[in-house]
């Protein structure tokens, strides 16, 4: 059984939206244990769990938030991270429609350790009715004492301000984020200094996934060593993954770090749709590196992933099959990363472009035997090359797509079109 | 002030008042979603106003406007339809339902409004909605599990006056409307 | 920081650690907080680089400039990361890896660059030219179709965007942000769309503009004077220092085939860094304008040409035994001034020699000439950077002297806290605290109990004492003021003037009281210091001053009028009565580039070399001396100013006592040294009280003065028509609206001109801009530069004049 249910665990029950049901259920009660630790106890129980974030960087949570200095004289600010952006990743979106109390809940405790009296809850753009969920949901906290002035009658405040994104993938990075909550374009800034210690207005800040903070209640209420019952040593609890694609059940699950793709493929994600082959996948969104069926037994875990040259990212599996063209594909998640990228540094901007430019090329059937070792190039010259990692998910598509295909696309070359189709490709606006 | 007036320019204070004062900029975002609410789109108006209420050139608003996919600084259609054609809905036969959504609403490939200044008609990057693939939005409402047949028929309802129910939460009824809620000035009941 | 005591004119010393690190195997020490790439420089390496600029915070965007430091399994970018101690960088030179990335990174901005370069303004000194060149990929592997955008796109009148060439290194951006903080210029839209625009309808409308043409690393940005004039292998060059203003700004003169085509500013972190205003860089037409005349010429019934003997001779006549008023303008080289005051006092027999456009306090003129003199007396560019306070008294810096205001930001971008006293609110308004008086007021505000921000910045500047600076400007009144409130705080105080040559002049002595470096006339031991190198001088009774000397002359106690770079008709702030004390004054000497409107009261022209022909030095407002060196040989048969001096004495049957250059310098040296003497007391001034409302003028930077003459482009872009500046409870109380005309009367005359209402200027105060199109603010003055004036609404309305905004584009 490879269903785990701690941040699921009142997915069934619909009155777990609204704050009547969510206190029934147990919700809030460990923000009314925290109210009575000091920071610097919560900061020690979040990182004796070992919880890592959840967003993609799998950073050590509670040794995020005790860099934070308590000590400049400027307010301490947390910001939830809500701008779910990577394809294939949905898993936030659902968790807030179904349980929005229990962000504001891990929000607030994040709030309590820093001394943080504004959190900010920046949520995409598209995600309109998901914030709306959320608005409500803030609007009752403050009306049951759980959020404002006196926080669970601790005499503290905390406020929170709702922000809406309007398109930006890149402002899922930490520090664009910061800029375009601050009124700025989302682009990333230098690092350093950290946004830890100089974060939103300059002031020392922590940003955190909204899957990372709905962990963060349990964790309080259960403590560390329950959370680390499931999961392995060092990728401990358990982690949403988003499986869609060529699967019969697509959709958001909660797994054990740890669990194997083939137990999520075949018994969450219900097995290949229509029986087909499994040809590609993506273990953790877009920017991993795709994996290929000799890769159905690698466990779904921060260490094994990288072990296996990709990464867990934020669990987003796509999966396609023998009907899919991976040079198709790869050109679409191409120009996914053209058209996002913010356009600050020459790697990203040029060659996500140039990439996206000649793809279309060799899948249209007008690829020239130079356009293979070139695409070896753009990976190469992409890769870590950029001011932040968006452009390394860009040289992850190529890179990954031309090691383990590699015949696919100088198929594409030799034949004069996309082995795969015999009807002329649509034209596909970027 | 043509846009910011009035009620328009009540909106706009409380907006800047969720923000600490000495970071007002932070408003940029809503006031640019406000004034789409009352234009439809982004008007150099609009710009240029908000750059007076934040102590700001035009331009450093502009230049946040333009960076935005979800900002629209040219004439849209009452209705915006964003089909997402990334992969996980790409898998799922979006191309085909983007091709129905051009030639329902009337729009070649390359412009961005129909004759009728109906409909725009988006191709989207990943909404977040990859477990219903294909996913459709309308007036950024969520329709999962779009067919061609399906995204032919949205277009037919709105086309006749309809507000198509989406799969989750509230309809609106326009562009102008949604921009409103994402301004954050939609009137949220407690539940 | 901790004040030093005052030595080497230097506030807050701080002690530097150094760093250590290996680059390229050769061992480097800087200071800690170093950039690798500017390290690098220090041993002759040069990583390549595009969005880096050495004043400019760092963006690591363009990714051109990478190294490798050893430990780190990425490529790191030299311009953002500091050294460490120990750390071993291998740039380029010295690792294939690096060296493989640039290539790749050229590979990636050459994808969409068009190739321009045949027609690119930027062709021969360009960096991307230069490093494609040099190691670039020889064909491009590129066959789609490029980014293309419309060429060029104008951001205002003077500077124009070839779009397709841009690297976005946002050099360009950057500068307007962090530098001139005129934010029209931004980056739009978000990877491969991205670009740099303007808002329509709102030029890039700011007077340091030209600089983003300067540092764009590619032809980018364009200069629309210099679009296709010429190719860098065309020019010749030399490196002078700006003449229009004191800011002393560091500036290289290109030519082509005998006409200026191009000013660039030259990097120095001691006076401008990196920077020049647009006036400096773009109004270089004066010294070849059609109005200079390079003959001497003398009157006989007309002005006929003369030889420079029979002309000498005509003044040397006139002079005999006459009455002689001197007034030297803002134009004179240091040698010059002390030419002149040399002549006046030894050969002419005169102390009536000015060369201010305002009288001030003695106590305020000495201060401001010991510190040219002496050193260690004086506040500079970097005192201004490291000063925790500053106060700004009675100055428009931006429009004054320009790049004052780009280091008082800069100032203020590293914390101090600047307040600005003036009669409007200036530019500095996002980074200062503004304290508005009528002038005349400051003595009252700055005595403390008017305002509470400025009471709480004069506790700091008591608490920084002399680590504190105190600036103050020609505003009547400020001057007296501030040097009050420095004396009572022990802040550093600097006088402030706006033209080039007045430091030097000043510390010339051409000066109706002070001689050479600053001694008092009157004073016998100063005067016998004075006596030892010059001979024996005239009487100590102070002379008049400028507007004296004018009225003197008006009233014929003054038989010869000795003008020097100055045109009373437009400088003096009095035009009726200079037209009377040039009618009236038996003898006009006119030395100049240009005769202008004196040419029907002139009695003997003499024509002077213009900066660009000289060889010698020009003061700055911090009393910095700095070296000019010739573009090119005088025009015509005009000389040096220090010649004519020198040949007016000899025509006198006297020898000023130098035949060369070097002789006047090594003479010089002898009185412009330190040397002991003591400030002067300064009395506080009563102001003057005023029902009315006070008329206040000073000029704009781009304005009808003579030496902008013939840009069209810089006026285009950056001048304003005449206005009258008025606050809304004045304006409101006579039925004035904005855009609509008044009428504006005073004792010397009335002139109707359109009204800018404002909350940005001191109630009571009518700004009226001294020489803009359509107003020369001199008509309605009667010998200050203040005036009592009426404001009524005209009986029809002006059209309406845009506001600050500027023109549509």
């Amino acid at each position: 059984m490879t269903t785990e249910a701690r941040l699921t665990r009142n997915w069934g029950n619909p009155e777990a939206v609204g704050i009547d049901g969510y206190v029934a259920a147990g919700g809030y009660e460990a923000l009314r244990t925290a109210v009575g630790m000091t920071d610097a106890d919560i900061v020690e129980q979040v990182k004796a769990s070992g919880l890592r974030g959840r967003g993609g960087a799998g950073f050590p949570t509670g040794m995020k938030w005790g860099f934070v200095p308590r000590d400049t004289g400027k307010p301490t600010y947390v910001v939830v991270n809500f701008d779910e952006s990577e394809p294939g990743t949905c898993n936030n979106r659902e968790l807030v429609e179904r349980e929005p109390h229990r962000l504001l809940e891990g929000t607030a405790i994040a709030a309590l350790a820093i001394g943080c009296e504004t959190a900010f809850l920046y949520v995409r753009g598209e995600y309109l009715w998901q914030s709306i969920v959320l608005e409500r949901a803030v609007k009752e906290a403050y009306a049951k004492g759980f959020l404002g002035a006196d926080v669970a009658g601790s005499g503290k405040r905390i406020d929170v301000v709702l922000h809406r994104g309007a398109g930006a993938y890149i402002c899922g990075e930490e520090t664009a984020l910061l800029n375009s909550l601050e009124g700025l374009r989302g682009q990333p800034r230098l690092r350093p200094p950290f946004p830890a210690v100089e974060g939103l207005y300059a002031s020392p800040t922590v940003i955190n996934n909204v899957e990372t903070l709905m962990n963060v209640p349990d964790i309080i209420a259960r403590g560390a060593d329950w959370f680390r019952e499931v999961g392995t040593e060092k990728s401990p609890g358990t982690k949403m993954v988003t499986i869609s694609g060529k699967v019969e059940r697509p959709g958001n699950y909660e797994i054990a770090l740890g669990t194997p793709f083939r137990s999520v493929l075949e018994e969450l994600g219900g097995g290949m749709l229509g029986g087909g082959t499994l040809k590609a996948w993506t273990p953790g969104g877009s920017s991993t590196p795709m994996l290929t069926a000799a890769h159905i037994d690698t466990a779904l875990d921060y260490e094994s992933l990288a072990a296996a040259g990709s990464l867990l990212g934020t669990a987003a599996i796509m999966v396609m099959d023998e009907t899919d063209c991976v040079v198709d594909c790869a050109q679409r998640m191409v120009a996914f990363y053209a058209h996002e990228s913010c356009g600050k540094c020459t790697p990203c901007r040029e060659g996500s472009w140039w990439a996206t430019r000649v793809l279309e090329r060799l899948e249209d059937g007008y690829g020239k035997p130079a356009d293979v070792p070139l695409m070896h190039d753009m990976g190469k010259n992409t890769l870590f090359r950029a001011f932040c990692a968006l452009a390394d998910g860009t040289a992850a598509v190529i890179n990954s797509s031309l090691q383990h295909f590699a015949e696919e696309y100088e198929e594409h070359v030799r034949l004069g079109r996309c082995p795969l189709r015999e009807a002329p490709v649509v034209e596909v606006a970027s | 002030m043509a846009v910011f007036d009035g009620s328009v320019l009540d909106d706009a204070r409380a907006i800047l008042a969720r923000y600490p004062d000495a970071h007002q900029r932070s408003a940029i975002m809503p006031l640019l979603y406000l004034a789409q609410s009352v234009e439809g789109m982004v008007s150099p108006d609009a710009l240029r106003e908000i750059g007076g209420l934040l102590g700001i050139t035009t331009a450093e608003v502009e230049a946040v406007a333009t960076f935005y996919s979800m900002y629209r600084l040219r004439p849209t259609g009452t209705h915006v339809v964003n089909v997402c054609t990334n992969l996980a809905c790409k898998l799922r036969g979006a191309e085909a339902v983007y091709e129905a959504a051009h030639e329902a609403a009337g729009i070649a490939h390359g412009e961005e409004l129909s004759a009728d200044g109906l409909f725009t008609v988006h191709e989207e990057e990943c909404l977040g909605v990859c477990d219903f693939a294909p996913a459709v939005q309308v007036n950024f409402c969520n329709h999962d599990l779009v067919t061609p047949a399906r995204m032919r028929e949205l277009i037919g309802e709105l086309r006749a006056g309809e507000v198509p129910a989406p799969a989750r939460g509230p309809a609106f009824p326009s562009f102008k409307a949604a921009s409103r809620a994402l301004a954050g000035l939609e009137e949220v009941p407690a539940s | 920081m901790s004040s030093a005591p005052s030595s080497g004119g230097a506030i807050g010393r701080t002690k530097v650690d150094l760093v250590t690190l290996s680059i390229d195997g050769n061992e480097v020490t800087v200071p800690k907080g170093t950039l690798i790439i500017r390290a690098a420089e220090q041993v002759g390496v040069e990583i390549p680089r595009f969005c880096d600029h050495p004043y400019l915070a760092p963006a690591g965007a363009c990714r051109q400039c990478y190294v490798q430091i050893e430990g780190q399994p990425k490529l790191a970018t030299s311009c953002t990361v500091t050294v460490a101690p120990g750390m071993i960088v291998a740039t380029q030179n010295t690792s294939e890896e690096v060296r493989e990335a640039q290539v790749a990174n050229l590979e990636f901005l050459l994808l969409n660059h068009p190739l321009d370069c045949p027609v690119c303004d930027r062709g021969g000194e360009c960096p991307l030219q230069d490093q494609a060149l040099a190691f670039g990929p020889g064909e491009s592997r590129f066959t789609e179709a490029k980014r293309v955008y419309p060429k060029p796109i104008p951001m205002s009148p003077l500077i124009g965007l070839d779009r397709e060439r841009c690297v976005l290194c946002a050099r360009c951006t950057r500068f307007c942000d962090e530098i001139s903080g005129d934010r029209f210029l931004e980056l739009y839209a978000r990877g491969a769309g991205e670009r740099v625009s303007i808002a329509a309808g709102e030029d890039l409308r700011s007077p340091f503009s030209g600089n983003v043409v300067q540092i764009c690393p590619v032809g980018a940005l364009t200069a629309t004077p210099y679009r296709f004039v010429a190719r860098p292998f065309d020019l010749t060059s030399a490196d002078s220092v700006c003449r229009h203003c004191s800011a002393g700004c560091n500036v290289r003169v290109d030519e082509r085939r005998g006409d200026v085509v191009r000013v660039l500013a030259r990097d120095n972190p001691e006076v401008n860094d990196a920077w020049i205003c647009d006036k400096g860089r773009f109004a270089f037409l004066h010294d070849d304008a059609p109005g200079r005349v390079t003959t001497p010429l003398v009157r006989d019934h007309g002005l006929e040409p003369a030889s420079f003997g029979e002309a000498l001779l005509q003044v040397a006549d006139a002079c005999r035994q006459a009455r002689v008023g001197v007034l030297a303008g803002g134009r004179l080289l240091d040698e010059d001034a002390y030419a002149l005051s040399k002549l006046a006092r030894t050969v002419l027999r005169t102390n009536d020699l000015d060369h201010r456009r305002m009288a001030q306090p003695l106590a305020v003129d000495r201060r401001a000439a010991l510190s040219a003199v002496d050193r260690s007396r004086a506040v500079t560019y970097r005192d201004l950077e490291r000063a925790p306070v500053i106060l700004v008294v009675g100055l428009d810096a931006e429009q004054e002297v320009p790049i004052l205001h780009l280091r008082l930001r800069k100032a203020a971008a590293r914390g101090a806290r600047i307040v600005v006293v003036h009669p409007r609110v200036t530019r500095l308004r996002d980074v200062a605290e503004h304290v508005v008086c009528p002038p005349g007021d400051e003595a009252r505000v700055l005595g403390g109990g008017v305002d509470a921000r400025l009471d709480d910045a004069l506790a700091a500047v008591r608490a920084a004492a002399d680590a504190a600076a105190i600036l103050a400007g020609e505003r009547p009144g400020a001057a007296a003021a501030a040097l009050t409130t420095a004396a009572a705080t022990g802040a550093r105080f600097a006088y402030v003037t706006r033209r080039a040559g007045d430091r030097g002049a000043l510390a010339a002595g051409v000066h109706p009281t002070l001689g050479p470096g600053g001694r008092r006339l009157d004073d016998a031991s100063a005067r016998a210091e004075i006596e030892t190198v010059w001979g024996p001088v005239m009487a100590a009774d102070a002379g008049r001053d400028a507007i004296d000397i004018v009225r003197a002359a008006a009233a014929h106690e003054l038989d010869v009028l000795y003008l020097v770079g100055v045109d009373p008709l437009r400088d003096v702030p009095d035009a009726a009565l200079a037209r009377r004390a040039l009618q009236n004054v038996e003898t006009v000497v006119v030395q100049s580039l240009e005769l202008g409107d004196l040419e029907p009261f002139a009695s003997v022209f003499l024509p002077a070399a213009s900066l660009l022909e000289r060889d010698g030095h020009v003061s700055d407002w911090e009393g910095r001396s700095q070296r000019v060196r010739p573009l090119r040989s005088p025009a015509g048969i005009s000389r040096p100013d220090w010649e004519i001096f020198a040949g007016v004495a000899a025509a006198a049957g006297a020898d000023l006592g130098f035949e060369t250059l070097d002789e006047l310098h090594d003479e010089m040296g002898r009185l412009l040294a330190p040397h002991a003497a003591t400030d002067e007391p300064i009395e506080p001034e009563t102001p003057a009280v005023r029902d009315e409302l006070t008329l206040c003028t000073y000029p704009l930077l781009i304005d009808e003065g003579r030496m902008s003459e013939g840009t069209a482009e810089l006026k285009a872009a950056l001048e304003e028509p005449a206005f009258a500046e008025m606050h809304p409870s004045d304006a409101s109380a006579r039925g004035l609206a904005d855009g609509l005309g008044a009428r504006l009367r005073t004792d010397a005359g009335e002139a109707t001109v359109a009204v800018r209402v404002t909350e940005d200027i001191a109630p009571g105060t009518v700004f009226v801009p001294f020489n803009q199109p359509g107003l020369a603010a001199n008509t309605l003055l009667s010998g200050a530069f203040t005036a009592a004036v009426t404001v009524e609404a005209a009986d029809e309305p002006e059209p309406a004049v845009a506001a600050a905004g500027g023109d549509a584009a």
